[in-house]
């Protein structure tokens, strides 16, 4: 059948709903050149590929269907054929081609790519693009070259750089959690200072703020907890494997550093050139006092952690509280300086 | 009440096919009376205007054109060359990594998912049937970027060659964006800065207010700009003066951690116990300073003197600062 526009009867039957127009809109004039590309598609293969449930596609789709240009006599209307195999939309040419990048598209689609060019082995070239790619560097993977590709559409390929760090040990841990071998691995742990040897079963290696990190299973431990790749000191393969846990359980970037509830809090005043800590580490509050200086309280992951901040700061941090962390910046700045109590070299 | 998507899309269609920019009240007689402008002048314009706002939100591109000179009416249209996304040309493979791309590098926002939409639109010609991606890869996170909220604007005053302006500490700065970069976990704009007659960065998330772009074709990026090449990579390289060697030891605990962020020509000596000496470029003695406390007691600066003697002085400050003072 043809979904008809109906038009008198939707008068005053019409409400707003969920997500405002402009999204609305985005996901309408996608759709449409989506399925003119396609022919046909059922409501659900369209509500799975733009996040719509069933009965808002229909919705929207229906409404499109009263849409279309002066007089807006059916001949002039985006027209819908729904039968048993799907939705059909004879698309008007000027809804056939998607909307130009928007400024937040085209930032996204270069940024994302930059950055997975960034990850070792994220781009292999395929076989035939090697070859297709001609004079040029033949090495080019099918990233690399859908972002020449979009230069002109994007302004050039260059116009943002992402860095990621690429501990040496990245390559090691990424494939041990593709093949779900466990791994005996060395972690310096920087809040407490200390190596330790422990089993893990990598679940999931990912860069969150610019830092890899692997979530894993730690059997010292007995939990899931996230290590920073790049304190890692060796990787050795055990041959066993684990089983992989539900996906859900597994890494979710986001997860890295959440100061707990009982973690120790420090109070701490800053001056004013000190406000980096404030941009750089979670606090729990913040408190500009009127000679510029800040107090600051901060959960402290570790003592060595704090010890770090306050010797960075320098002589002007000064501790409130508790009473058993006011003396951790000078009993550590006493420790790091009997190593330059010898002669100089 | 009509809803006011069907308004919306009548009037992107009825744009997008004016032959000339079309006056408020040619629209408003023209558009779909079931879906229809209010009646009253003010009222009207006022929904006018905000339905305009969303549509150009939506990055549609809608241009207000003079029709009799100063001060006259107004009429709008939207080009098609200007709306439509150009054939990009690619291949299945090609499509199916932009798609990996942006499922593996989420940025927070959501900025990515209609970017990724409009890769599977078009009607491709001939073979429009199979452009459509079925194959979108369904992959986990690997790597997660935050989202600020002056980037899109910056990256659109880069794309376009514009120059932007935006209050950065308590002042109002305008540069031409050659690029942004992300290091460290935080996005950086560096550009030409206008007052300064210079090239600056700025971080993203300190930008004040929004982000205006200004007049598209203002500039030129220098031939082969890297950003990245711009912002020296460790603290003790920011700065601009002469560069002092600094000798570091570093213990075994640090050493190849460290050997991997300064590289290996840097080691003047590996020694039996692990430890390692790295030589570095110092331009900036507060940069080195914090670089070298930040790995406590692993580390030391062997020299030159007057740098050694820094970095234990401040050591002593701290040491004594306070001392006994009840806090």
């Amino acid at each position: 059948m043809a979904a008809g526009c109906g038009r008198s009867e939707r008068r005053g039957r019409l409400v707003s709903r969920g997500p405002d127009a402009g999204e609305r809109l985005r996901r309408l004039l996608a759709i449409m050149p989506w399925l003119a590309a396609r022919g046909t598609a059922t409501f659900e293969e369209i509500g799975e590929r733009f996040g719509m449930d069933v009965a808002t596609v229909e919705n929207e789709l229906l409404l499109a269907a009263c849409c279309g240009l002066p007089p807006y006599s059916p001949d002039q209307l985006i027209e819908l054929v729904v039968d048993e195999h799907g939705v059909t939309a004879n698309v008007p040419d000027y809804f056939r081609r998607p909307l130009h990048l928007t400024a937040a598209d085209g930032f996204a689609m270069l940024a994302a790519g930059q950055a997975l060019l960034a990850v070792p082995g994220a781009d292999e070239p395929t076989s035939d693009a090697g070859s297709s790619s001609g004079s040029g560097s033949g090495r080019r993977g099918p990233l690399a070259s859908a972002l020449d590709k979009l230069a002109d559409v994007l302004g050039g390929s260059r116009g943002v750089a992402v860095e990621l760090d690429a501990p040496p040990l990245l390559a090691d841990l990424r494939s041990a959690a593709d093949d779900a071998e466990r791994v005996e691995v060395d972690y310096y742990s920087a809040s407490r200072d200390e190596v330790t040897t422990r089993a893990i079963d990598p679940f999931a290696v990912f860069a969150e703020r610019g830092h890899w990190y692997v979530s894993a299973y730690c059997h010292r431990a007995d939990a899931v907890l996230h290590f920073r790749v790049d304190r890692m000191r060796s990787v050795r393969p055990t041959g066993e494997h684990f089983e992989r846990p539900d996906p859900a359980s597994a890494a979710v970037p986001g997860a890295v550093f959440r100061p707990g509830p009982g973690m120790e809090q420090a109070t701490v005043v800053l001056p004013a050139a000190a406000r980096w800590v404030v941009e750089t580490y979670p606090t729990t509050s913040v408190e500009d006092l009127p000679d510029g200086s800040l107090r600051v309280v901060l959960p402290v992951s570790g003592r060595a952690w704090l010890e770090r901040v306050l010797l960075r700061v320098g002589p002007e941090a000064r501790v409130e509280g508790p009473p058993e962390l006011a003396d951790v910046g000078r009993r550590a700045a006493a420790r790091v300086l009997a190593r330059y109590a010898g002669a100089t070299d | 009440m009509p809803d006011r998507l069907a308004r919306l899309t009548n009037l992107v269609a009825l744009l997008l096919n004016a032959r000339r920019p079309l006056t408020l009240e040619e629209i408003a007689a023209e558009l779909d009376p079931e879906a229809p402008y209010p009646g009253a002048d003010e009222a009207r314009r006022q929904a006018f205007e905000r339905d305009k706002r969303v549509l150009r939100e939506e990055g549609i591109p809608v241009e207000a054109v003079s029709l009799d000179g100063e001060g006259g009416r107004v009429g709008y249209r939207i080009r098609p060359e200007e709306y439509q996304l150009p054939d990009l040309d690619l291949t299945a493979d090609e499509r199916i990594a932009l798609h990996l791309a942006l499922a593996a590098v989420p940025l927070a926002g959501g900025w990515g998912t209609a970017a990724g939409w409009k890769l599977d639109g078009g009607d491709g010609g001939a073979g429009g049937a199979g452009a459509a991606g079925d194959g979108v890869p369904d992959v986990a996170a690997l790597a997660a970027l935050p989202s600020v909220e002056a980037l899109p604007s910056l990256f659109d005053g880069w794309r376009r060659r514009a120059p932007v302006s935006f209050g950065y500490h308590g002042e109002e700065r305008t540069i031409d964006p050659y690029g942004l970069l992300f290091r460290d976990g935080f996005w950086y704009v560096v550009g030409h800065d206008h007052a300064r007659e210079a090239l600056r960065r700025f971080r993203a998330d300190r930008i004040e207010g929004k982000v205006r772009v200004g007049a598209p074709g203002e500039f030129e990026v220098p031939e082969g700009f890297d950003p990245a090449a711009t912002l020296p990579g460790q603290p003790f390289r920011v700065g601009e003066g002469e560069a002092v060697d600094v000798d570091v030891a570093v213990d075994a605990v640090l050493a190849a951690k460290v050997t991997a962020e300064v590289g290996e020509p840097a080691v003047r000596e590996w020694r039996p116990d692990g430890s390692v000496v790295v030589r570095v470029g110092v331009t900036n003695r507060a940069g080195l300073r914090s670089w070298v406390l930040g790995m406590l007691d692993h580390a030391e600066v062997l020299g030159p003197p007057e740098v050694r003697e820094d970095v234990a002085g401040w050591l002593r400050a701290v040491a004594g600062a306070n001392a006994g003072a009840a806090s």
